[in-house]
């Protein structure tokens, strides 16, 4: 990767591309920057289909099952992700590739077959491999798989793509799904960490111990602990199938190594021979390892593998030392690969388990992002998929078993051949369903649990409301949602050590706050494990010692050096220095092969109890890695989130120091996509900040190009949206003006009218009858006749029957769908279909609340290309202009709601007889301190006047050069005053103001919160059915609660009779007969005629069943739920007496 | 799979004209099925559906169809 890119190449913001002359023709090539937003989704799924299949067919353990006494071993041998293609058997078309366009449309899954070779044995011979198809599954638009990958922006733009079209999502029954990025704790590094709820896992446990998240180059993941015990001895916790194993120490170790006990002893207290606490415990242990009377490696093996047996399911032929292999190789330190580094790093484990509880080091911090990596989409796909071929696998032996053994019992003759097992694989079902299911719910159904925290909300909608939403889609990291419920807020604090990698202002307040964090702008996830080949020849000749040497010895004189959690050294104290400057000159200048993402962090002896001393260096994918300028050796470098703690990051030039190594590639680095689009956010007090992320991400803008070709549930549109005079030139970097959100307004602060009192604001008349603001939503409605009529068998289509002349207006084409550029009231004829075996028509009405036009109709067909005519989408276009209570922002976070549209007329006027768009209120400011809204208001009047961009990219001004005084002598020069307040005269009156008023442009968003989507009203309406009380709900037409606390507001004021109003006779009053004598609701009835005469209404007799007597019956009002009250309480057999008086 | 035969590539099946198209909204002649006018989605050929036929272009093999614009008038709120 040419690292040097990664500087943002525009410097100054600018509006030329506006006016350039092959303005709307796609570009030669895609603009880098906007490609790399996704870059850690896309690559991680082409790291998937293109090495991480590859891996899968090696890393499936074969399934062995005995069968009529033969030994069957499946086992994949090849495994491949095919690029979508239309079903088999359809031809008729120019092409068989499909494309992402289309699936949106069609509201199908855009997805792609999954090729494997299925090899199998019997009795240890191969018997040849078997070509299959494992089903389909989704293929992440703009990926390696894709259709789309490597068109250039023409050929995008005819496959109906944007022009700088990112993927990232996978597209799942027309819906776009984002896999969310989810925060893991960082793989194959010993964490030590104090948790309080470890002491309840038995007896002497205590809350230290060291954990590692153990991950194989396949993904595989198996946690596992060292637990620190009171006693002075140490356990092992392993996981299989969401179960915990507890074992000790020295029982694993012996089963690890032929070693002698010595070898052992001598290992586990290297560099800690004179602490005596620990070798006596290390002593201890020994020794208590020999009541098991085992004595041998082979002994502990047969003795675990015994232990194991039952639970690991092994086939039956293994022998105990066989399972004992294997359980060590899949559920103990699985990222090595040799027993005896397995050995090695549980000895380190030990050390710095001991060190951790006697107060030696210092726990590492698992909610920092230094001790955290990312969970990308490829990785978890390459997780779910190894699970589901697993199941297959095990499946189809089940299904190869029953039928084996039905074919002996029939022929005699054992049937164990490939027709068999062919034959076998069809009753098995595919991934297909799995994998659709887990991205378009997000729940993913797992046995094993793949090491993960949460099984649901792993996949959200990619919501094109505006470009700025969309793009946070995909820099979007979340903490996970075990998290959420969690009552201690420090997994929520912001850490200096995200610094650079997670945005500090781009995170929601409210409940997700500092659990759903974005990456800052130049921030980027490994996807493709580098090969660290190099790294041991290289350490080698930089004097580091053999892990076996024996040379190591004595506290605080050799580091150990784990590379990707393996022990592979021991590095001398007085060449650590000299060993990390030379790896780290070698990596900035991507020399000698050294990983150009590798991390290198000495964490030095000190003599305090710090971080676990050693020499650290990580290769592995799923790292948060960031560029900053290596000052020694002049590039660009790549450093990750564990070794930013211990180095030396100057920010600009002026504050280097002695010790400065490295400096930031621009000011603001540390800011999201969407935080680095806020003008002069350092003006800003910063909370301010943090509203406009989210309130640019509810903005009305422009969604994208080809609004022609989605079909989005709602797509928010502004129909006259401006480019921003004052920006950032983020804005350039992202190319906005592709996307432009808001208008450029002329804005007032002024106290007029009263109508701008609590951040509401007053909307100039004229303004807004040339176009401010309108706005419009298009709606698809996807009809599926199919899912309408039950019956399968019945053949509906669209379509209308002249004949049938119950409908004589009904206003719809031949095919039975509205026309296209129709108007549509609430009550008209939507659509209409007909019954083939009966010729019956049936019409559906427009339900919709709102007048909408027909924007278009489309005809769907299926996957093959024979669907009838069954299917439609209809895009409805609903004019949203803006009115009363409609809400709109600046940009700083200062948001209002439109209370009148004031005639212009009336409005103050300037003197060169400039009338306002927007009158903002003055008290906005002061407790706001939104100082970034009144530069870029003198700013935009600076730019509107001149006619040129300003830069409004925060860190630009200082102290020394404040940007009152620069946009000031830019208002002097254009005539206007320095401050930017002009003379105003009032509309009405038309004479002068005393005051100064301050007016400029401020570019004005409009949000997408509408009263039109929000007033709720009602005189009468629905009731529930049993309470008889008026229901919930805007969309029912229901009422707002009237709840305890205004009715205790009203118990306050004495207000009984507008309490008797509001609870009961506006609610559910019924008048009801009630026996005062025996006081019961429910024993009054008519009395039952005596001779089968009829009785009038008027003239019936009311009796108490129960009194045999109708003297004492009132009438009396009472709310219905009582009634139904009393009758489930005598369902319960308690009876309820009224006392009247 | 891969390769597609020209078979009816680029030919009407049989039976079928293309080239005379009803106008949208015209009366369809009595007793046979209701045929209309649509756009395919991907190279803008005319076809005409009728209410049994399978959907998708029968130039391209497209499988979105568009329903043409309306010649009715489509003014509103004229004052």
């Amino acid at each position: 990767i040419p690292l040097q890119s990664k500087l943002p190449r525009v410097t100054e913001p600018s509006l030329k591309n506006l006016t350039k002359l092959n303005y709307g023709k796609p570009e030669e090539a895609q603009h880098p920057p906007i490609q790399d937003l996704t870059r850690p989704h896309v690559d991680s799924f082409n790291w998937f289909v293109n090495d991480g299949v590859k891996l899968l067919a090696k890393g499936l353990a074969p399934l062995e099952v005995l069968i009529n006494n033969d030994r069957l071993a499946l086992s994949f041998t090849d495994i491949s992700v095919e690029k979508p293609k239309i079903e088999d058997g359809f031809r008729n078309c120019r092409t068989t590739q499909v494309y992402p366009s289309e699936c949106r449309q069609r509201g199908a899954t855009y997805q792609a077959k999954i090729q494997a070779s299925l090899s199998f044995e019997i009795n240890g011979m191969k018997q040849g491999t078997i070509p299959r198809c494992l089903g389909t599954i989704p293929i992440m638009v703009k990926s390696d798989r894709c259709n789309l990958h490597g068109l250039s922006p023409k050929e995008l733009v005819e496959k109906q793509e944007e022009e700088q079209e990112m993927g990232g999502y996978f597209v799942v029954n027309g819906n776009e799904k984002v896999v969310r990025m989810l925060i893991m704790q960082r793989r194959n590094y010993p964490v030590g960490i104090v948790r309080p709820s470890w002491k309840n896992r038995g007896q002497n446990y205590t809350e230290f111990g060291v954990s590692v998240r153990s991950m194989t180059e396949d993904q595989t993941t198996a946690p596992f602990v060292l637990h620190y015990l009171s006693n002075g001895t140490v356990t092992i916790c392993v996981y299989h199938r969401k179960e915990m194993f507890f074992l000790p120490l020295v029982l694993i170790l012996k089963a690890l190594v032929p070693f002698s006990d010595r070898d052992i002893y001598k290992e586990l207290i290297k560099t800690k021979e004179d602490d005596t606490y620990f070798t006596c415990c290390v002593q201890n242990m020994l020794r208590q390892a020999q009541a098991y009377n085992l004595f041998e490696q082979k002994d502990f093996l047969r003795y675990l593998g015994e232990k194991f047996r039952i639970k690991l399911n092994r086939a039956s032929w293994y022998s105990d030392t066989d399972i004992a292999h294997f359980m060590l190789k899949h559920h103990v330190l699985i990222h090595l690969d040799s027993n005896e580094d397995k050995f090695r790093l549980i000895s380190f484990m030990t050390r710095k388990v001991f060190d951790l509880a006697l107060g030696k080091c210092m726990p590492d911090d698992a909610d920092s992002v230094q001790n955290q990596e990312v969970l990308l989409p490829g990785h978890l796909f390459q997780m779910v998929i190894k699970e589901k071929l697993n199941l297959w696998l095990l499946t189809l032996s089940r299904v190869v078993l029953r039928k084996a053994t039905a074919a002996k019992a029939k022929t005699a003759i054992p049937g164990l051949s490939s027709v068999l097992i062919q034959n076998s694989m069809s009753s098995v079902p595919d991934v297909t369903s799995a994998m659709s299911y887990l991205l378009a719910t997000g729940t993913l159904v797992s046995n094993t649990g793949l090491g993960l925290m949460q099984f649901a909300g792993l996949t959200v909608i990619a919501d094109k409301l505006n470009y700025m939403r969309y793009i946070s889609h995909f820099r979007c990291i979340h903490r996970g949602a075990f998290f959420a419920q969690m009552r201690t807020t420090t997994v929520r604090k912001l850490l200096p050590e995200s610094w650079g990698f997670l945005c500090p202002v781009h995170t929601p307040d409210g409940s997700p706050c500092g659990l759903m964090n974005h990456m800052s702008f130049l921030c980027e996830i490994v996807t493709h494990p580098p090969s660290n080949d190099a790294m041991l020849p290289l350490l080698n000749r930089l004097g580091m010692l053999s892990p076996t040497t024996s040379e190591v010895a004595g506290f605080g004189k050799f580091y150990p050096v784990i590379l990707d959690g393996k022990l592979i050294g021991w590095m001398p104290v007085h060449q650590g220095h000299q060993a990390v400057n030379v790896i780290r000159c070698k990596k900035a200048r991507g020399q000698d092969n050294v990983p150009i993402t590798l991390e290198i962090c000495l964490i030095e002896y000190t003599g305090k109890p710090t971080q676990y001393p050693g020499l650290y260096l990580m290769s592995q994918e799923a790292r948060m890695v960031r560029p900053v300028m290596n000052l020694i050796t002049g590039t660009v470098e790549m450093i990750g989130s564990f070794e930013q703690v211990y180095m030396n990051i100057c920010i600009i030039p002026e504050e280097a120091h002695k010790m400065t190594t490295h400096q930031e590639l621009s000011q603001h680095s540390i800011l999201s996509a969407v935080a680095s689009l806020t003008p002069y956010s350092d003006f800003n007090q910063s909370p301010r900040n943090m509203y406009q992320c989210q309130m640019g991400k509810q903005t009305m803008g422009t969604p994208c190009q080809a609004i022609a070709y989605r079909a989005d549930n709602k797509l928010y549109r502004i129909q006259t949206p401006q480019a921003a005079l004052v920006r950032p030139y983020m804005y350039d970097h992202y190319k906005m003006d592709n996307f432009p959100f808001g208008q450029n307004a002329v804005v007032a602060v002024i106290s007029y009218t009263g109508y701008d009192m609590e951040d509401a604001m007053i909307l100039n008349k004229g303004s807004f009858d040339r176009g401010f603001a309108y706005g419009t939503i298009y709606k698809t409605d996807l009809i599926d006749l199919s899912s309408k009529v039950g019956d399968r068998t019945v053949n509906v289509t669209f379509g209308t029957n002249p004949k049938d002349d119950r409908f004589p207006d009904l206003n719809l084409g031949a095919d039975g769908l509205p026309a296209v550029g129709q108007r549509l009231l609430t009550g008209d004829n939507y659509y209409s279909y007909i019954d083939h075996s009966n010729s019956e028509m049936k019409v559906v009405k427009y339900s919709g609340q709102e007048t909408g036009y027909v924007d278009s109709v489309r005809v769907l067909s299926n996957n093959a290309g024979t669907g009838h005519f069954k299917r439609v989408s209809i895009v409805l276009r609903v004019q949203r202009n803006p009115i009363i209570g409609d809400k709109f922002a600046s940009r700083h976070g200062q948001k209002g709601i439109c209370s009148q549209k004031w005639p212009m007329a009336n409005l103050p006027f300037t003197e060169s007889g400039m009338f306002p768009d927007i009158v903002f209120n003055p008290h906005g400011f002061p407790s706001r301190m939104t100082i970034g809204m009144m530069i870029e208001s003198m700013a935009g009047k600076s730019a509107a006047m001149h006619g040129h961009c300003y830069d409004a990219t925060p860190f630009t001004f200082t102290e020394d050069k404040p940007a009152i005084e620069f946009f000031g002598d830019l208002l002097t020069e254009a005539g206007y005053n320095y401050y930017g307040t002009e003379t105003m005269y009032s509309g009405v009156s038309g004479l002068e103001m005393e005051a100064q008023i301050f007016i400029g442009i401020v570019y004005y968003q409009r949000l997408r919160h509408m009263v039109s989507d929000k007033f709720q009203v009602r005189t009468t309406g629905p009731v529930d059915m049993i309470t008889q009380q008026p229901v919930k709900g805007r969309k029912r037409a229901g009422g707002i609660r009237f709840g305890e606390m205004e009715r205790d507001a009203l118990l306050a004021h004495g207000c009984a009779m507008l309490l008797y109003d509001r609870l009961l006779t506006s609610s559910d009053c019924s008048k009801a007969r009630l026996c005062e004598k025996c006081g019961s609701l429910l024993t009054t009835m008519i009395e039952k005629e005596q001779d089968g005469t009829h009785v009038h209404l008027s003239e019936q007799k009311w009796i108490c069943r129960a009194c045999h007597t109708g003297d004492h019956i009132v009438l009396v009002d009472i709310p219905f739920v009582y009634r139904y009250l009393v009758n489930e309480l005598a369902a319960m057999n308690i009876k309820t007496i009224l006392s009247v008086e | 799979m891969s390769s597609t035969p020209a078979s009816s590539f680029g030919k009407s099946p049989s039976g079928r004209t293309p080239g005379r198209t009803p106008r949208p909204g015209e009366e369809p002649v009595a007793g046979q099925p209701k045929a209309m006018v649509y756009i395919c989605g991907e190279c803008h050929q005319e076809n005409e559906i009728r209410s049994r036929d399978p959907i998708r272009c029968r130039e391209c093999g497209c499988r979105i169809m568009y329903k043409k614009r309306t010649k009715r008038m489509v003014v509103f709120d004229a004052r």
